[in-house]
């Protein structure tokens, strides 16, 4: 169910302009339902997917 | 052709591929046009598949093996997928990489690739009792630069 891809930016820039990257790591959650700049802690992670997940 | 890793770094990756526990199967999958990073890509992959005996690597292309991208969502080359390779049995544990590991990420592959090996994702109990509870699919990517 739950699929985590690198994406380098710069050899995927159309998809990095698309998501608005502009600091990474950027964690961008189900085509953009969410957008998290920085280093994400597990518990702020499954929150993120909770929220999203919830909809 | 040139190496890319140096012997120094080699002698590091087997150091840190010493606790490998089960065998990892490494998917590449390429492209023939319009893509800049593929030939490295594929060549930095065999050179580390070359160090342990419990990595294997297959070597696809993005166009030519299109049922096998679809399957494995595979929509970018160069993309990589870390599997665990049971006998001839492949378990997809989700695991992508879109564009070449290099700088951080090359940090980044290698701990994937002792993870998969360790069949344990090192997440919290919490975690995996609502992971498991999932009923649409969530995608994850994080954009990174090789810097």
């Amino acid at each position: 169910m739950v699929q985590a891809e690198m994406v380098e930016a710069t050899e995927f820039q159309a998809l990095s302009n698309k998501y608005n990257v502009s600091g990474v790591p950027q964690t961008t959650i189900n085509d953009g339902a969410a957008n998290i700049t920085g280093a994400v802690p597990e518990s702020n992670m499954i929150a993120e997917i909770k929220r999203i997940t919830a909809k | 052709m040139a190496k890319l890793l140096t012997d120094d770094v080699v002698k590091q990756i087997e150091e840190a591929f010493a606790p490998m526990k089960e065998n990892v199967q490494v998917m590449f999958f390429g492209q023939k046009e319009d893509c800049q990073y593929c030939s490295d890509t594929q060549q930095l992959l065999e050179e580390v598949v070359d160090i342990s005996d419990k990595l294997s690597i297959e070597i696809y292309d993005l166009d030519d093996d299109a049922d096998l991208a679809e399957k494995f969502n595979v929509d970018k080359a160069p993309g990589t997928v870390l599997a665990a390779k049971d006998g001839d049995s492949i378990s997809d544990f989700g695991i992508r990489y879109a564009g070449i590991p290099s700088g951080h990420e090359f940090t980044s592959l290698i701990q994937d690739i002792l993870l998969v090996s360790g069949r344990d994702s090192g997440l919290a109990q919490e975690t995996r009792d609502f992971l498991k509870e999932l009923t649409e699919p969530v995608l994850l990517q994080v954009f990174v630069t090789p810097t």
